[in-house]
């Protein structure tokens, strides 16, 4: 299992360099710092169309290739067995491909490659919607959340279905690692990628990333955002090794009410006290369910 | 030297891809293309082949990965089949990866045979070269990686064989030795080939230098234009090495002294060899061209052709739906500029798999003689 590296001792080489194409407050352009700076020089990355492709391109002075929004995890898949084809064994093979490329387009090719098993690392960066096309609502956009295309009126009251749980989709598939991360635990986050980095076959890490622009909260306040989705229970930090067991990483002593993480971002300011009290009752739920099956084994 | 085998078209591909030595083989089975990766699969499962096999979900991820595996060093393959290659149309569009893939011929309105699925691709920048028997599908494979590889091109290739009438016939086929080979096909050395001891800077030069400009599509049709004399470079060493010959960009068969010529791709071109024979020796002065390499499009033979033949019949396998036969157009549009323009006449033979027969292709001969003579109606015949 990973450890977390308590963030004065962070001290890997700065891959990224200064400067960003993203917005103001971007939590892509925090995370490319410290997944790189997990990985490390030796890396070969890929990424697909989105706010990511612009966090790094040019960035992240690396090997790297783009390919189409649907594929991901086949050209990653390609790039690893030909690297090993080639004698090459000890470099990173690394994703970093947005919500869109994973829970959605790319669903297809990545269940694939954790099948397979293939030898290669992914790291959602989850900004919970379309955000490069001007924030419409993926599968990971999350109830009620309102985004371009589940806008509030007299019909609707943002989005209408829960959100994919995709680390637990990609969990079943039984692969050497699945874990969730949050931008406002960067020891957590540095922790579980040099833990898994060193794991043969296919590592999964799901990064929640707070997007100011289309969550509509105050771009100084990201880092906030993303520790009270977890502190609220509304972002559960857990990783699953050898397949199936499954721990908490993170674990507030006491969950905070979800409207302190909520009333910050203008993509909730909608809901009334039952949608509020509703959202409230499937977070407590699902925190006594992880509690529950911390330390066990999955039945995968 | 080699020793001869009877074997199936997809058979005769896989030999090629093995005697190519890939070594990443990434494919998902579809009708009549599928016993090509499992002849690879049984080749690798023997030991007589050491190659990744990625046993993909679909076509898209095929391609896809046969293209991460290009990128990262290693000469990498698939195959397909019409339905599954327009699976791949949007990884396929743009690509410059020197990855090679046979198409074993599907229409989208049989199981069978027509070249609309390939040449349906024709705009995403591939190299497009059609055999028309087993042998020249063993040793087209074997090409195709030469000409892809080629500094010059450094472009994908996709072959194609007629499904059935290639894939699933068998013929003897001379497999060469793998030296001779070797000597023929010297290892993959990928441009964008992952290499620690290259500046990051310098690498990130070779794999998108034109990425977001015009420049990067003229760079890619100046390549694919590149293509048409190492194309010729490569039959004439090939020819040196093997003793065989497919005429590179395309061949004359039987035309001298021809006043027509019938155009044909794939077995068409196979089953009209000996027609054209017949007709010479009855004094009709009928000759056949194959046209081996539709992309890139060889415009500029056509017009030294033209020089010499008063008619061209131009036989469609393939319909652009709404405008008509797709060689048609092209060889119309490279003989427009000509001083003297020769007739061109079209035919739709053998889509959806129709059987094209003997004398079908004497009657499309003979119409074709006519109309270097006279004016015939009409311009284009459904067979």
């Amino acid at each position: 299992m990973s450890r977390a590296i308590p963030i004065g001792k962070i001290d890997a080489q700065e891959i990224m360099r200064s400067g960003t194409l993203s917005c103001q407050g971007c939590g892509h352009a925090i995370l490319a710092r410290l997944v790189f700076k997990a990985f490390g020089p030796r890396t070969v990355y890929a990424t697909v169309p989105g706010c990511i492709w612009i966090t790094l391109v040019r960035y992240i002075p690396l090997y790297w290739r783009g390919t189409v929004f649907e594929g991901g995890a086949a050209l990653l898949s390609g790039i690893t067995n030909g690297l090993q084809a080639k004698g090459i064994e000890d470099m990173n093979v690394v994703g970093l491909i947005g919500d869109g490329g994973t829970v959605d387009i790319g669903l297809q090719g990545l269940s694939a490659a954790a099948e397979r098993n293939e030898d290669i690392f992914w790291v959602c960066a989850d900004n919970n919607a379309y955000m490069n096309t001007g924030g419409q609502r993926s599968g990971s956009t999350p109830k009620y959340a309102q985004t371009t295309t589940t806008p509030v009126g007299k019909m609707s009251r943002g989005k209408r279905t829960r959100q994919k749980n995709v680390p637990l989709i990609l969990a079943a598939h039984n692969v050497p690692y699945v874990g969730t991360a949050s931008l406002a635990y960067p020891g957590d986050l540095i922790g579980k990628i040099e833990y898994a980095k060193r794991l043969k076959g296919f590592k999964y890490l799901h990064v929640q990333s707070p997007c100011p622009t289309g969550w509509g909260f105050d771009t100084s306040k990201t880092i906030q955002i993303a520790r009270l989705m977890v502190q609220c229970g509304l972002w559960p930090l857990y990783e699953i090794t050898e397949g199936n067991k499954f721990r908490l990483t993170v674990k507030p002593r006491e969950l905070r009410p979800v409207t302190e993480a909520l009333d910050h971002q203008r993509r909730y300011r909608h809901l009334t006290d039952e949608e509020t009290a509703e959202i409230q009752t499937t977070v407590t739920n699902r925190w006594l369910q992880l509690t529950e099956l911390d330390g066990k084994k999955l039945p995968f | 030297m080699g020793h001869k085998e009877l074997m199936v078209g997809n058979k005769a591909v896989a030999y090629g891809a093995k005697l190519s030595r890939v070594e990443v083989i990434s494919a998902y089975p579809i009708t009549p293309q599928t016993t090509i990766v499992q002849y690879l699969a049984e080749f690798i499962a023997k030991g007589e082949l050491d190659a990744k096999f990625i046993e993909v979900e679909s076509e898209m991820s095929a391609q896809l990965s046969v293209q991460g595996a290009s990128f990262a060093g290693a000469r990498a393959f698939t195959a397909t089949s019409g339905p599954g290659l327009l699976y791949m149309h949007h990884p396929m569009m743009g690509c410059q990866l020197p990855v090679v893939m046979a198409v074993v011929h599907r229409s989208n309105k049989s199981m069978q045979a027509d070249h609309t699925d390939l040449l349906a691709q024709r705009d995403t920048g591939w190299i497009q070269l059609y055999c028309e028997n087993n042998q020249e599908v063993l040793d087209t494979c074997m090409m195709a990686y030469k000409i892809a590889e080629d500094e010059r091109v450094y472009l994908p290739v996709a072959l194609g064989l007629d499904g059935y009438i290639l894939s699933y016939t068998a013929e003897p086929v001379e497999i060469p030795d793998q030296e001779e080979v070797d000597g023929f096909l010297p290892p993959y050395k990928a441009m964008t080939a992952i290499d620690p001891s290259i500046p990051y800077e310098e690498w990130v030069l070779n794999v998108s230098r034109y990425y977001g400009s015009q420049e990067s599509w003229y760079e890619h049709h100046r390549n694919m234009l590149n293509a048409m004399e190492v194309i010729e470079e490569a039959d004439r060493e090939f020819s040196e090495v093997f003793g065989r010959s497919y005429g590179g960009l395309l061949e004359e068969y039987n035309c001298d002294g021809a006043e027509a010529v019938i155009v044909a791709m794939g077995t068409i071109a196979s089953t009209a060899r000996p027609v054209i024979d017949e007709l010479r020796e009855e004094g009709k002065d009928v000759g056949l061209v194959k046209l081996k390499t539709f992309r890139p499009f060889p415009a500029e033979k056509f017009r030294q052709l033209a020089e010499k033949y008063d008619a061209f019949g131009v036989i469609d396998r393939n319909l652009s739906i709404g405008s008509g036969g797709v060689v048609l157009g092209e060889v119309r549009n490279a003989l427009y500029s000509t001083k003297d323009k020769p007739a061109v006449i079209g035919f739709h033979a053998g889509l959806a798999g129709k059987e094209v027969r003997p004398e079908d292709v004497r009657r499309m001969a003979e119409k074709t003689l006519r109309a270097a003579q006279e004016d015939v109606e009409p311009s284009v015949t459904w067979i």
